[in-house]
């Protein structure tokens, strides 16, 4: 029961660390990342591939999956600025789609289909089996700190109160001098390096990654975690990202008690009842369970 | 993080809530067995056969009074053919229900990424899955393959369309792993020089294949070989159909089933499929079928049903034989009640069990195919059969027997 | 390959005229349209096997089903969260195909199922093959661009229901009922989903991922064509049935998938109010 506990935990950790970077890109900053799947991708096959073929250890593999993240982040920012955000989710969605293309159909260097298998994990000499999950929950547990810490002073900081005012209207932000690309790009690379963390730690944990792992529902999880957590605030994101985990996971054990349902029905049901935990959510407290802060406007 | 912290500590107390009152069922005397199957997504035409075939086997034996003295608690869970969600039901299989093996994993990906878990938690894997990769992961000799390797139903089906006197052809696979392997198979058998045109792959859930169908058939093969599944074959054929291809269509049997012939109808007539078979003839399939509420047509029905009846009637078994449900007593079980010569050949588990507590040494014949294991876990050669769709229904045209 | 992209674009057309519709009433992209899609190919079944009824019979009570649903849909989830941002709603449309999708495999499972209706052969015309279905799907088609057109450009109702989508408020003081307009917008709308369901049943295979499969087309076809613009989404469609027919020459058809997106954002970052739009002055 506590190895699963633990396996569960370290799985809220990746989610906690994607939703904690959408909402840097989206619930801070307004930019909208439908391709969180892409960048998820990315880190898991930039660090899983290194490892795996090139032999590079797993402590330098690992950053790079996040510089690469940071890369594309900055990439598709840059792309986008001129866009609407409507039509950035589906320019981003694409983004994540080509990308799961890519690795599908590049198996010359991605194994496409057949999947990657990667032995190298960190510190997977020096801890025993036994203790190894507690260990990479540790690990995770590390890594969302982090990415909360930073994520917080970023909010907290002069660059997210202008980031906030770029939100609300661009064109005034940039009329009161801010430097509107600047910042817009440098937030999205950030919140990419941390997706590309969050994939580079899922590859090496579950050591096993194909293209179907990454299809456009782990975005869509991950944005449900940022509603339903309260986009703009940290803490409602770390605690959407558990609540959507424990629709996802909790609801298997109904399984166990009743036979009403087949193993199809079952896994219907559990879409359904995500579906709606997002939906009623929405009816009963629009800003999410914890709400961004208002932020008090000097007036002069 | 203070606050995150408490918080995560909640969840894991919500969680731990949640859990509380399976653990309390999980009696310590009932044997676990998990049943890993694709109820949706790519395996999804194939999953609930699995799925029922586990729990016919569990529920039969039960009533007889279980394996070992212990009855059996089957826990079931649905891979939605996705290794991530396969890999979080295989740790609530493990570390929760505590079963002691998991069996029914369809797709290569999902077997090869619940395998690290497995592993490191001794539990044995029973699967139709089509990787090479398989046996060379399994280093612990803990995973039982139902089903020949995939490049072995490519070469299989491309003997048998030689001997039809086809010429040249055209090949276009789905992309995945099986399909793909599948493909290599058979052209390793006709050659490169059969082939009128490089082979390529396309991808499931598109809006249309017409673009594909009308590359597959631009240089009027002789035949076109398609590995695919059903969802994506039924609209690919229909379109062969539409764009006037009179030339031989050939697949595997997986597309083909009923689902297929009522959706296209009339026109399905002439479509040639080949696949491992079981045995038509066995007595383990023609009882499959009374158990299953089918009728015998004559052709295969349920390929993967009945290879779900195998892995639960072969762990059973072996577990009954080892005397115990320690994994490496009972993988060695699993070969001492399926391989070997001079055994007794048993049908089913109920009398595989009677024979075993009479002491005897048995050799479980089951309904997807005799079920022998080479000694890396794989399943040794299985019959093949080439079948032709005339009037609705398969009607065989050629065997191939190991 | 000319016919090929007339009938992926007769095919994707009108959906892509309903989504453009609708998004000039709800101002999000709506994902929930390939659930709707979906309803409309498992409705049209249900009348056609079980029910026995003919097909077009079949295919007209489908839409009225999926009319009703799309209608209903507006009214429970969509017209109570007006308040949040077009991405919130976005995201809940997904979810809302995701629940549609779920509750069709929970009633019908995933199996793969087709009309009563025999598959034919092709006629052969130019070198061109073309079956009657797809000159039918064709037609149909072209008549419902042709039919949009008229009720958007000569009706009252069609005058309304641009004027509520170009401004609500405007159009409200000119003493048009907002509510029943966007009740009758959403009913069309849906209309045309179930009969788009019905034509991807008949063109491909009738199961829960069938809508989910085609909307990315339809927004590209939309967006090409300009959101907002009936007419751009038909041009839309040819070019994106067009562009999925060409990519299988220079790429590996395993991109195909990708080439909707390709175009949307290339389109997007070089004219982004779409071909026949009209620019959007920023407020």
């Amino acid at each position: 029961m506590s190895a699963y506990l633990i396996s569960m935990g370290t799985y809220v950790g990746f989610f906690m660390i994607l939703a904690l970077a959408l909402n840097l890109q989206w619930g801070i900053a307004g930019m909208v990342n439908f391709g969180i799947a892409g960048f998820y991708a990315m880190g898991a096959y930039v660090s899983g591939l290194l490892v795996a073929k090139l032999g590079v250890p797993v402590g330098l593999a690992i950053p790079a999956a996040c510089v690469a993240g940071w890369v594309l982040g900055g990439a598709v920012a840059l792309l986008s600025v001129r866009l609407r955000e409507d039509f950035l989710a589906i320019v981003t969605l694409g983004v994540g789609e080509v990308i799961r293309l890519i690795v599908l159909n590049e198996d010359q260097i991605t194994e496409g289909p057949r999947g990657l298998r990667i032995d190298g994990r960190p510190f997977g000499d020096l801890i025993g089996p036994e203790l190894y999950p507690l260990f990479y929950l540790l690990l995770v547990a590390v890594c969302v700190l982090i990415t909360y810490l930073v994520c917080e002073r970023i909010r907290r900081a002069p660059m997210g109160r202008t980031l906030r005012a770029i939100r609300e209207d661009d064109v005034v932000a940039e009329v009161l001098g801010k430097n509107v690309l600047m910042h817009r790009v440098l937030t999205f690379a950030i919140g990419g390096f941390f997706m590309g963390l969050a994939g580079a730690l899922y590859a090496h944990y579950v050591q096993n990654i194909s293209p179907e792992v990454f299809m456009p529902v782990v975005a869509m999880f991950i944005w449900m975690s940022v509603i339903v957590g309260g986009a703009g605030n940290n803490r409602g994101i770390l605690i959407g990202a558990g609540t959507v985990m424990i629709f996802l996971e909790g609801t298997r054990f109904i399984g166990d008690f009743t036979d009403v349902l087949d193993a199809e029905k079952m896994s219907a049901m559990r879409i359904i009842l995500i579906g709606f935990l997002l939906i009623v959510t929405l009816r009963l407290r629009p800003r999410g369970l914890l709400p961004e802060p208002k932020f008090n406007v000097k007036k002069t | 993080m203070k606050f995150s912290m408490t918080r995560r500590s909640l969840l894991a107390g919500s969680a731990a809530a949640l859990m509380t009152p399976a653990i309390l069922r999980a009696q310590e005397a009932d044997i676990a067995i998990g049943s890993l199957t694709p109820n949706t997504g790519g395996g999804g035409p194939f999953g609930p056969n699995i799925t029922a075939s586990h729990k016919r086997v569990a529920d039969a034996v039960n009533a007889a009074g279980g394996v070992l003295g212990r009855q059996i608690r089957l826990y079931q869970e649905n891979s939605e053919t996705n290794p991530e969600t396969a890999v979080r039901a295989a740790d609530k299989l493990i570390s929760v229900n505590k079963v002691s093996a998991i069996i029914g994993t369809f797709s290569s990906s999902v077997t090869l990424g619940i395998m690290p878990k497995c592993q490191s938690a001794n539990i044995i894997q029973m699967c139709t899955s089509s990787s090479a990769d398989i046996p060379i992961a399994d280093e612990k000799g803990l995973v039982f393959n139902f089903q020949p390797l995939s490049p072995i139903w490519g070469r299989a089906i491309a003997d048998l369309v030689l001997s039809r006197g086809l010429e040249n052809y055209a090949l276009m696979a789905l992309n995945n792993d099986f399909t793909r392997s599948m493909m290599d198979g058979f052209i390793e058998r006709v050659g490169t020089e059969a082939l009128v045109q490089d082979p390529f792959y396309y991808n499931a859930g598109q809006s249309s294949y017409r673009s594909e169908v009308t590359q597959l058939i631009e240089k009027s093969p002789e035949a076109v070989f398609i590995p695919s599944y059903v969802t994506d074959f039924t609209a690919v054929y229909k379109e062969l159909y539409r764009q006037g291809y009179e030339g031989a269509v050939i697949t595997i049997s997986l597309s083909t089933g009923d689902q297929f012939k009522s959706t296209v109808g009339a026109a399905a007539d002439g479509v040639i499929h080949g696949f491992p078979v079981p045995a038509l003839s066995s007595p383990a399939y023609k009882e499959y079928l009374t158990e299953a509420g089918l009728e015998d047509t004559g052709s295969v029905q349920h390929p993967f049903g009945t290879a779900g009846r195998d892995q639960m009637s072969v762990l059973l078994l072996a577990m009954e034989k080892a005397g115990t449900t320690d994994s490496a007593a009972v993988a060695q079980a699993i070969w001492d009640v399926t391989t070997g010569e001079g055994k007794k050949t048993v049908y089913n588990v109920a009398d595989g069990l009677a024979a075993i507590r009479a002491g005897e040494e048995i050799n479980y014949s089951g309904a997807s195919g005799s079920i022998e294991f080479d000694a890396e876990g794989g399943v040794l050669g299985r019959d093949f059969q080439l079948s032709e769709i005339q009037d609705g229904k398969d009607v065989v045209i050629q065997r191939l027997e190991y | 390959m000319i016919f090929n992209a007339l009938v992926n674009a007769a095919l994707i057309a009108p959906p892509a005229m309903a989504f453009s519709l609708l998004f000039g009433i709800l101002k999000f992209p709506n994902f929930a349209i390939g659930g709707y899609i979906t309803v409309g190919a498992f409705a049209a079944y249900t009348f056609n096997v079980p029910l026995g009824l003919p097909l077009p019979l079949a295919a007209a009570a489908a839409m009225l089903v999926t009319a009703l649903v799309v209608w209903l849909m507006h009214v429970l989830v969509f017209q109570p969260m007006e308040e949040h941002s077009a991405i919130t709603l976005l995201v809940v449309s997904i979810a809302l195909t995701l629940i549609i999708e779920n509750v069709i495999r929970l009633f019908f499972s995933a199996d793969v199922r087709g009309f009563e209706i025999p598959l034919e052969r092709p006629w052969k015309l130019l070198g061109a093959r073309i079956t009657p279905e797809q000159v039918q799907i064709i037609i149909w088609s072209l008549v419902i661009g042709v039919a949009l057109h008229c009720l958007l450009a000569y009706t009252w109702i069609g005058r309304a229901m641009r004027a509520v989508a170009d401004n609500p408020m405007l159009a409200a003081i000119r003493g048009v009922n907002a509510t029943r307009i966007t009740a009758f917008t959403t009913a069309i709308c849906g209309a045309l989903f179930g009969l788009t369901g019905v034509f991807a049943g008949l063109d491909l295979v009738i199961e829960p991922l069938v809508g989910w499969n085609l909307t990315i087309p339809i927004f590209a076809a939309a967006i090409l064509g300009g959101i907002g613009s009936p007419y751009g989404a038909i041009v839309g469609a040819l070019l994106v049935g067009l562009a999925e027919e060409a990519t299988i020459l220079f790429l590996p058809s395993t991109y195909k998938i990708g080439v909707g997106f390709v175009i949307i954002a290339v389109l997007l970052l070089l004219r982004p109010q779409g071909l026949f739009g009209t620019a959007e002055i920023r407020k």
